[in-house]
This record gives C-alpha cells, sequence and structure tokens, in this order.
C-alpha cells in the first residue's frame, strides 16, 4: 500500500516519460509495431492512457493495476473498467475481420480474452479472418496417405517404461527461463503433436493435429484441416485460434524466450488466416522446399493460458500445460527431486490414429533422478533403467562385454542401430580473430596437426568415423567429396613455416622470429572428452605445436566460447533433423561483428579495421569472409532446391578452405544396451532416429518381464546364445 | 633464525625416540626426496645415450629431435624405439633407460589393439597398469606425488605465515584490534571454500603455464584456509603473554617485534608443529578432492585425484588404477598421522610443563 501512494507523485514524471517515448524498456508496450501514427492520432491521449494501463496490468498483474488506478481516480487518467476488460471498442472489423460492425469478436475468437483480441487487432496483417469460400479452390490436398507407418502392429500397450535423468527439472514448464532441460523432451519433444510430422523414412509427411494440408499456389502458404477429434489432455477440443494464441504466446516477453520471440517473429511467420472451425492457414515468409514442416507448430491451449502477464514464469512453473500428446504430467505424480512419472491418457484421441496407434505403448513412463552417470548404469544392470545408452566404447567394450553374463543369459541385448541423421557437430572452432590465427597458414598448419586418426582408432576403437564437412548428414545438400586434413607432421610443419614458425625450442615447440612460442589454448566444457584432447596435445608437440588445455564447468565454457574469448573451442551443436544446413548463425560476418552486412569490408574485401566484436552468437570462429556473405545471404533467399544443395557444396568448400573448423567425428550409428522384456518393430526405428526414445515405437512385455526377472533369481538362461543385434538397413557407407 | 630452546631440543629427542612415528618421518623424507629425482627413475626420455663415439644425457635440458640419433623425424626422440633400432643394428650404440621408461604425459599406444586400460605388465615396464589413455600408472602417481607433497608443503608455508601473522598480531595486541581481527577472522572463515575454488578456477586465464596454475591454486586455498590456524595462535600468544619472562622482556625495553620474534614465536612453535602433519594431510587430501570433481589441476597434470575418479568410474573394469591409487593414498596419509601423533606426543606439554 505504502509503496502506491509513493508512486504517486512519480505518475507524472512516469507519464510524462511515456509520451516522449523514452527509450527505458520497462515502460514500452511489449509490441512496439502497434497501429500506424494516423490511426494513432485524434485519440492519441486516451489511447496511451488505455495502453499505459494495460502495461502496468501485464507487468505487475492486473491487482496492481486496479489498486493503482484506484488511486489515480482523482488524477482523472484512468478509468477501472479499462483494466477490468469492459473497455470500449474503438476500432472497427476492418479487413482483419477479427471483430464484426458491432465490435464483437469474430465467434472463432468467442473464448480470447482483452488483451489476446487486442494483440491480434493491433497486427491485422498477421491475424485475420475470413471464410470458407475464401480457401482456393484448386489446391492439392495431402493427407500423408501414401507414406507408411515406421511403427509395429505387434505392439502391447501397458507396462511402465523406467528412465533416468541427471538432474531433476527446474520447471515443468515448456518455454522460459530453465526450461530447456532433458526432461522437456518428455513433456513436450517426444510427446506433443505437431500438425503434421516429418516422417522419418521419408521426405514426406503424416498428420498430427492435422488431418490434411495442402501447399498454396504462392509456395509459402500452407493450408491446414484440423482433425475434428483432436482434443487436449483436460477435454478440451483443439480450436483453430489455438494458432492464432500461438503466436500470441510465442511473440510474448513474459515468456522470457528471447529465441522463441524471434524464431516466431513476424518477419518469419508473416500470416495466420482462420477460414472455418477446422481449416486455417499459416504463411511463411519464404517458399522454403520444406515449407509443410516449417510452419507445423503445435496447437497452445488458449483456454488454459487465457493471456499472459509478468506472472506467467511463477504461475506456470509447476503447472504444466494440457497436451496433445499420450502422456500427461499431473502435479500428484510428480516427487519433487526423485521422480516424475508420466501417465498415458486413458481416452487418448490419438489413441486409433494412423501412425500414432502402435507407438507411445507403456502405460506409464517414469523418469527418475540419478545423478551420476556410472550409477545409472549399475541400476541399469540391476534392471531398475530398461535402456541405456552404450556409445561410450567403454560401456561398450568393457563394462557391457558381450560375454557378460547378463548378456550371455539373454537378459539383456545390445543393439547397434544404423541412422541417417545429421550428427552432433563436434569440431575445434578456432578463432580466426585471435592471433596467431589471424594467419590462414597457421590455421591450416593447425589442422594437420590434429591427429584425429589416433583418437578415432585409439578412443573411439575405429567405431567412430570422421566428420568431414561443416554439413555431413543431410544427404544430397552434404558436399560428397570433400575430405577433412589429414594429420601430417610434415604438411602441418610447412604451414606453420609459411607463417614464420620455422625453428624449434628447446621444449620442441615452434618459435618464430620474434620469439613467439606456437602455443595456443584449446577451451571445452566436455569434461568426458578430456581424453580425447590429451591425445590432440600429445600428438601436436611432434608438429611442434602447444596446446594448452582448458576444462571448464560446461556453463562456464559456454559463457567464455559466447564471449569469444577463446582460441579455440571444442564444442558441438546438436544438429537438426532438416532438410538442408544453416551457415548463416555459425559463419556469417553479422554474427561475428556488431558493425552490419558489407560495411565491414575494405575495397580489397579484408576487413576494416577496429571493428567490434559481437559476443553471444554461435559464429564460433568469428568468419567474416564478403564472398561467404554473399553466398549465404543468397542461400538463405532460394527457394530451389537444387540451386540450394549447389550452393550448400559450395559453402563447405568455401569455409573447408577458410580453415576455421576442424571436424572431429560422428557416430553413424546408435548403440544401446537394453533388457529384453522391451520390444522393438523388426526394423528396430526409423531412419531418423537421433535417439532410442524419439519416436517411442518399442513397448514392455510383461509376461516377458515376468519371465526374465523369474529365470534371473533362479540363474537360469533364458537363451543359449548371448543377444546382439545389429540393425544395418539404414547404414550408409 | 631463533635459537631452540632446551625444552624444544628435548622434545625433538622425544620424537625421535618415538619409533613408528620416526621411521614414517624418514620414509616420508626419503619418498619425497625419491620423486624429486623422479627423472632419473621414471621417464621416457633415457639416461644415458652411446652414439656414434659420443655420450648424450637427455634427461634433464633441451629435448633431442630424432635427427640428432639418425631417426627421420624432428620431433622428440622415441627412445625405446631408439633402442630396439640399436639392439637391431648390432654397433656401438647402446641406451640407458630408466627402470620405467614411461613418462607421466606419454601414451603407449605401440602394441595393436592396445586401447587404454592395459592391466599391469612387467614385460613391459607397466609395474602398475595403464590409465584411459595409456599411460602408465606408476609414473602419474610418481609425479602426481611430488605435485601433490610440494603443493601440500606450500600450503602449509603459506598458511602458517599468514595465520602466525594474524593471530600473534591479535593476541599480543589484543584489545580493539583483537576483537575486529577476529571478527574479520570469522566472516573471511564462512566464505564458502569450495564455491570460491571453483569461480576463480573457472575464470584463471588458461594461458598461463601449468606452473602458474598450480602456484595460483594454491594461492587461492590458501586464501580460504588459512582461517582456523590463527586461533590457536592467538590462544598460545594471549597465554605466553602472560607470562613473566614476556614482563620482563617488556621491562627491560624490549620492542614489541622483539618479543614477538624473540620471546613469543619460539615457545608457540611447539602449536605449529603438532598441527602442521595434519595440514599437510588435509592438503594432500583436498587437493585429490579437488581433482577428484575436476576443479583441480589442469589436465593432463598428473593427479592422484583424476587417476581416483579414473578408477572410481571403471572400478570393475581397470581395477588396477583404483587399487594402487588407493595404495598409495593410504600409505602417504597414514605415514604423515603417525608422524603427526609422535609430534603431539613429544610435544605434549603435560610431559614437560612445571606449574607454579
Amino acid at each position: 500500500m505504502n509503496k502506491v501512494k509513493y508512486l504517486i507523485p512519480s505518475l507524472f514524471l512516469l507519464t510524462n516519460l511515456f509520451f516522449s517515448g523514452c527509450d527505458n524498456p520497462k515502460l514500452k508496450p511489449p509490441r512496439s509495431d502497434s497501429p500506424s501514427t494516423e490511426e494513432k492520432t485524434g485519440q492519441k491521449g486516451e489511447m496511451i492512457d488505455r495502453e499505459f494501463a494495460r502495461e502496468l496490468a501485464r507487468e505487475f498483474g492486473k491487482e496492481f493495476a486496479i489498486e493503482f488506478a484506484r488511486q489515480m481516480k482523482g488524477a482523472g487518467s484512468f478509468s477501472l473498467s479499462e483494466i477490468n476488460g469492459s473497455v470500449e471498442k474503438n476500432s472497427s472489423g476492418g479487413p482483419s475481420g477479427i471483430l464484426n460492425d458491432r465490435g464483437e469478436a469474430h465467434p472463432l475468437l468467442a473464448g480470447c480474452s482483452e488483451d489476446v483480441l487486442e494483440f491480434y487487432q493491433k497486427h491485422p496483417d498477421c491475424f485475420s479472418i475470413a471464410s470458407t469460400g475464401d480457401i482456393p479452390a484448386n489446391l492439392n490436398w495431402q493427407e500423408g496417405t501414401d507414406e507408411k507407418e515406421f511403427s509395429s502392429p505387434d505392439a502391447q500397450k501397458g507396462g511402465t517404461w523406467e528412465v533416468f535423468m541427471r538432474d531433476f527439472p527446474r520447471t515443468l514448464r515448456t518455454i522460459g527461463p530453465d526450461a530447456n532441460g532433458a526432461f522437456r523432451s518428455y513433456l513436450l519433444d517426444y510427446n506433443v503433436m505437431s500438425l503434421t510430422h516429418a516422417h522419418p523414412n521419408s521426405d514426406g509427411y503424416y498428420p498430427g493435429l492435422a488431418n490434411s494440408w495442402a501447399v498454396g499456389e504462392d509456395g509459402r502458404t500452407v493450408y491446414f484441416k484440423l482433425d475434428p477429434k483432436a482434443r487436449y489432455s483436460d477435454g478440451e477440443n483443439v480450436k483453430v485460434s489455438d494458432f492464432f494464441f500461438f503466436f500470441y504466446f510465442m511473440r510474448s516477453k513474459h515468456i522470457q524466450a528471447p529465441w522463441y520471440n524471434d524464431f516466431y517473429g513476424k518477419d518469419k511467420f508473416q500470416k495466420v488466416t482462420l477460414y472455418d472451425e477446422n481449416t486455417f492457414s499459416i504463411t511463411f515468409y519464404k517458399a522454403k522446399p520444406d515449407i509443410v514442416e516449417r510452419v507445423s507448430i503445435r496447437a497452445k491451449p488458449e483456454h488454459f493460458y487465457g493471456e499472459l502477464d509478468g506472472e506467467f514464469l511463477s504461475k506456470y512453473q509447476w503447472n504444466p500445460e494440457p497436451t496433445t500428446g499420450a502422456y500427461v504430467a499431473l502435479p500428484e505424480n510428480v516427487d519433487k527431486g526423485k521422480s516424475i512419472t508420466l501417465v498415458r491418457q486413458e481416452d487418448w484421441w490419438a489413441d486409433q490414429k494412423r501412425f500414432f496407434r502402435y507407438r507411445f505403448n507403456p502405460e506409464k513412463i517414469k523418469v527418475s533422478v540419478v545423478r551420476d552417470y556410472n550409477k545409472a548404469f549399475e541400476i541399469f544392470l540391476k534392471g531398475g533403467v530398461d535402456m541405456f545408452g552404450l556409445a561410450k566404447t567403454e560401456f561398450w567394450y568393457d563394462k557391457l562385454p558381450d560375454d557378460h553374463l547378463l548378456v550371455k543369459n539373454g537378459y539383456l541385448s545390445k543393439v547397434t542401430f544404423f541412422n541417417q541423421t545429421p550428427p552432433p557437430s563436434y569440431a575445434l572452432r578456432i578463432n580466426s580473430q585471435k592471433a596467431p590465427f589471424d594467419d590462414l597458414n597457421v590455421r591450416i598448419g593447425f589442422h594437420h596437426a590434429m591427429n584425429f586418426d589416433m583418437v578415432l582408432e585409439k578412443i573411439f576403437r575405429g567405431d567412430f568415423v570422421r566428420m568431414n564437412t561443416v554439413a555431413d548428414g543431410y544427404g544430397e545438400r552434404s558436399h560428397p567429396t570433400l575430405k577433412a586434413r589429414d594429420f601430417s607432421v610434415e604438411k602441418a610443419l610447412e604451414f606453420f613455416g609459411k607463417a614464420g614458425f620455422t625453428k624449434r625450442g628447446g621444449d620442441g615447440i615452434l618459435i618464430n622470429d620474434s620469439g613467439d612460442k606456437l602455443s595456443v589454448e584449446l577451451l571445452t566444457g566436455y569434461r568426458h572428452f578430456e581424453d580425447v584432447l590429451v591425445v590432440l596435445k600429445e600428438q601436436a608437440k611432434k608438429a611442434g605445436l602447444e596446446l594448452k588445455l582448458k576444462v571448464l564447468e560446461p556453463t562456464s565454457a559456454w559463457k567464455a566460447a559466447n564471449e569469444k574469448n577463446h582460441q579455440v573451442v571444442f564444442s558441438a551443436f546438436n544438429s537438426f533433423v532438416e532438410l538442408f544446413p544453416r551457415f548463416w548463425e555459425p559463419y556469417h560476418s553479422d554474427n561475428a561483428y556488431q558493425e552490419s552486412g558489407d560495411s565491414k569490408y575494405q575495397d580489397d574485401s579484408s576487413l576494416k579495421p577496429g571493428l567490434t566484436t559481437k559476443v553471444s552468437t554461435n559464429n564460433f570462429t568469428q568468419t567474416a569472409v564478403r564472398k561467404i556473405d554473399q553466398l549465404i545471404n543468397q542461400y538463405r533467399e532460394e527457394e530451389d532446391l537444387g540451386r540450394i544443395t549447389d550452393m550448400a557444396h559450395q559453402l563447405s568448400q568455401m569455409i573447408h578452405d577458410h580453415a576455421v573448423w576442424v571436424p572431429a567425428w560422428k557416430k553413424p550409428w546408435l548403440r544401446i544396451g537394453h533388457w529384453n522384456w522391451v520390444k522393438f518393430p523388426d526394423d528396430w526405428g526409423p531412419k531418423e532416429s537421433r535417439d532410442y526414445e524419439e519416436f517411442q515405437v518399442f513397448w514392455i512385455d510383461q509376461t516377458e518381464k515376468e519371465k526374465i526377472l523369474s529365470a534371473m533369481e533362479k540363474g537360469d538362461p533364458v537363451s543359449d546364445k548371448p543377444t546382439i543385434r545389429i540393425y544395418e538397413k539404414y547404414k550408409s557407407e | 633464525m631463533f635459537q631452540l630452546n632446551p625444552l624444544t631440543k628435548k622434545k625433538l629427542r622425544r620424537f625421535r625416540s618415538i619409533k613408528r612415528g620416526y621411521w614414517s618421518f624418514l620414509i616420508l623424507v626419503f619418498l619425497y626426496l625419491i620423486s624429486l629425482a623422479g627423472e632419473l627413475l621414471v621417464n621416457k626420455r633415457a639416461l644415458v645415450v652411446y652414439y656414434e663415439g659420443d655420450f648424450f644425457f637427455p634427461t634433464y635440458g633441451e629435448q633431442f629431435s630424432g635427427k640428432d640419433f639418425g631417426l627421420g623425424y624432428d620431433y622428440e626422440v622415441d627412445y625405446r624405439e631408439l633402442k630396439r633400432k640399436f639392439a637391431k643394428e648390432n654397433k656401438e650404440n647402446w641406451v640407458l633407460m630408466p627402470m620405467v621408461p614411461y613418462g607421466p604425459y606419454e601414451m603407449d599406444y605401440r602394441l595393436e589393439g592396445s586401447n587404454g586400460f592395459s592391466p599391469p605388465n612387467f614385460e613391459r615396464s607397466h609395474f602398475c597398469g595403464t590409465d584411459k589413455t595409456e599411460r602408465d600408472v606408476l609414473a602419474r602417481l610418481l609425479y602426481g606425488f611430488r605435485i601433490a607433497m610440494t603443493f601440500a608443503m606450500g600450503y602449509l608455508v603459506l598458511t602458517y605465515l599468514i595465520a602466525v601473522a594474524v593471530g600473534s598480531f591479535m593476541g599480543y595486541l589484543g584489545g580493539k584490534s583483537d576483537m575486529l581481527g577476529l571478527r574479520f577472522v570469522e566472516i573471511w572463515a564462512n566464505v564458502p571454500f569450495l564455491y570460491m575454488v571453483i569461480i576463480l578456477v573457472s575464470v584463471m586465464p588458461g594461458g598461463w603455464g601449468i606452473g602458474w596454475q598450480v602456484s595460483s591454486l594454491l594461492i587461492i586455498m590458501v586464501l580460504f584456509s588459512w582461517t582456523g590456524m590463527t586461533y590457536y595462535i592467538r590462544a598460545s600468544v594471549y597465554k605466553e603473554k602472560a607470562r613473566d619472562y614476556i614482563s620482563a622482556a617488556k621491562v627491560i625495553g624490549a620492542g614489541p617485534f622483539r618479543i614477538v620474534f624473540k620471546h613469543l614465536l619460539p615457545n608457540v612453535v611447539s602449536t605449529l608443529v603438532t598441527f602442521a602433519p595434519f595440514t599437510i594431510a588435509a592438503a594432500i587430501s583436498s587437493i585429490t578432492a579437488l581433482d577428484f570433481l575436476g576443479y583441480g589441476l589442469p589436465p593432463p597434470t598428473p593427479s592422484w585425484g583424476e587417476l581416483l575418479k579414473q578408477g572410481v568410474n571403471n572400478l570393475r573394469t581397470a581395477p588396477w588404477i583404483v587399487v594402487s591409487t588407493v595404495s598409495a593414498l593410504v600409505f602417504t596419509l597414514t605415514l604423515v598421522t603417525f608422524v603427526g601423533e609422535a609430534i603431539r606426543e613429544a610435544f605434549d606439554p603435560k610431559k614437560f610443563s612445571t606449574y607454579e
């Protein structure tokens, strides 16, 4: 209360600041791209007062704003009604069709709250409502009927799937601070349905929330027809307006997720149009070849959120939104700090839907916290966890060897499944801005001084293969012939020599004429790959290069690299399963320096001196090359897949020549161990599986489980030969 | 150097007569001296090379390149390979290798199918087996011991310097400076040590050499752990200050510095000495623990904590790592504790104090 009193004298200051359009972001409306100035004139004062009131409500919550308005009544700037919602509608329906002539919301938006409606109204070019007749007649509707199901009809429902996570999630939100943890996958990525899904075995799509879809004539608008059965776990139907709301949600500052704000921003997702209860369209900014996948968003339950305000984070911290997926997290199944159990909905709407009916089979998913990886492995061997990733060499060969009793007796299976998916980009990223790496020769010499052959042979025992380009795993789009530079002391010495490092010092490290040692710092956050770096370090000595290892906590390492303070960083990004790779984020000069576009370059295409480094971008190599920039710009504008392919090859080659990225390795397979009561389809999984959980095609055979457990008790084998299986159907080389 | 008073001499004599502690002390000193000369015993460089009529002693100093001995490369010679080559050529040339012909950083991937974690093998002179990247466990143990012991002694000296300075300051001056000093120490002691180490280690520029990094880790650890000893020093100084001989010194006109250094400290020293071995043990354990957690010495510095971590992670598959590391750790800490016990017994005031 005192606080409010205290605020009163400052009101005039506040409003003054507001009128003067100050730059304080706290006072600015969250969406600054509000109506044009002409619209504003005439009712300017009123608009701003009203806006300010609403802004207060958004920022500090409704209660505060009402109290504030009550206090302010004397000053006559606000009226209570403005905040409470029964605002007079001061704009007519307009072309967007959101409001009718009487100022009432369109029936399709019946459940919208004031704030949400206002947001739609403010962006008439983004949100519009048309009639059924406006749907183009000549659309070619797709239903994914030609695609094959990738799950097995033998699947049985039931059982509990036991998994572990390393840390308890800090929230059950799927967006906002702390939401991007490992547990989110179970809530969202593996679970919630999108409008359509990219088929993991082909280039086609299969229906999700939408039963059918069609790409418009312009190539960038996709029409969707919702499945009338689509329902959230709280029983509410999925409505077309939820896809309007999706953008209200994703563009809100209250979710505190700038990446999403930007990703779903209006420069990419230009327009959503509703036609009737089931039909709507989304218009993307470009006619990309994979347009359907790009606009296949998920539904946001408007009835659950209503509208967003400053309390969003705390309100939904442990209150998960209703889901369209099979599994629900209920607050009563959360054992804080220990485990979360997800339960399969009894009457899940997609239970019998094609492509979904034989998936999501276990009745429950119990995700327990096990902080230590080795301990988790021991729990796995005891049967407390059903599956365990065995990609690590020592797990596959030493800790669970083929003659391990559990494998020999047929209780456990060891599976190698060859997949085809863009691998995480493990590489040494050289900061080309920092000496001595501002010299191309040093960079090339560095490439030749890295003995990845020995790493692959000795540490990974020949199971991993060398990554060759910056865009491996994109099928046609990957460069077909480009190879990573090999380890060669002679070549390394040759290039170091060209850069002036010609003599060896007393410790065998090269020095140049001015006495500088060829010594660089290698930063990483991957403590578990320390052995790899140790091998590289020892081998680099042969080429007269000293590597100083700096192994930090993942977050500190990430921060250091983000600030572009590193010389070399060993890191990896997860690649999306996409049709073609991304080059802009890691290699465009706009992500290296703050000066934008071509202004960075001098006439001879060299960089101007004194540029300001841009921090917190993915351009860890500080690549800034005019030709690469130009090609990336074209690449991003291009709509034709053939030309995109050519350009991707060219870009891979140019970045290879620029020598800022030492490719490390990739795994062409998934390797897991699982108890034999977990059953898989005949192919084991789809081609694009990135992990064993992603598509949830397995099931738990409970009779088998009892059988194995009782056999284990007696010590009897259930099979006379060890169960080691290799699936090579999708092996590429 | 202040002279030991007869009482202290008596105490030292008594320490010598406690056989277990005295022998432990000798063994410990012997081991440390050995580790200081580790390059002569465990090293990938040869002790002596006789090549074309010349003697070479590569152990210390600059490295010899392969070309110096007629090999085709100009990076450092692989002396084991050189030895085999000379043996095969059957000329006059010869190489004398140390007992364990491996360095602490060197990966012995020579053998076909050697992928790390080779069990102890006397033929290949891997007496304690190898670790994940085929580095000799014994070599890493020995050099790790050297670093840990040196570290512990540096830690001891520095913490005691600060503790004695602050403790005698508070104890001798008393009054307000004591009150304020003590509050400061209490506050400082409450700074969470581990977090500070983690934070400071992460901002330390890695461009420094390993020596610098180790020293800065030492300084960070000292900065946050000198407080414990100040209480004891302060109390001892307080106690001694009230004795007649101090009053006598004051009456003669001795200044505070003279009193502290000449009269107080020699009498306080017994407190320090009794704590010293336990401080050493604590320092060894904490550097090992920090390494185990990954916040200690930068890789690939040989360290017991790092070995212990590898050992624990591969308990079933490579038990020799954990066995040799834990044995070494237990052995060392037991010796230190024996020494500590003996010192405490020898310096026990009850034996020598005379009460008026």
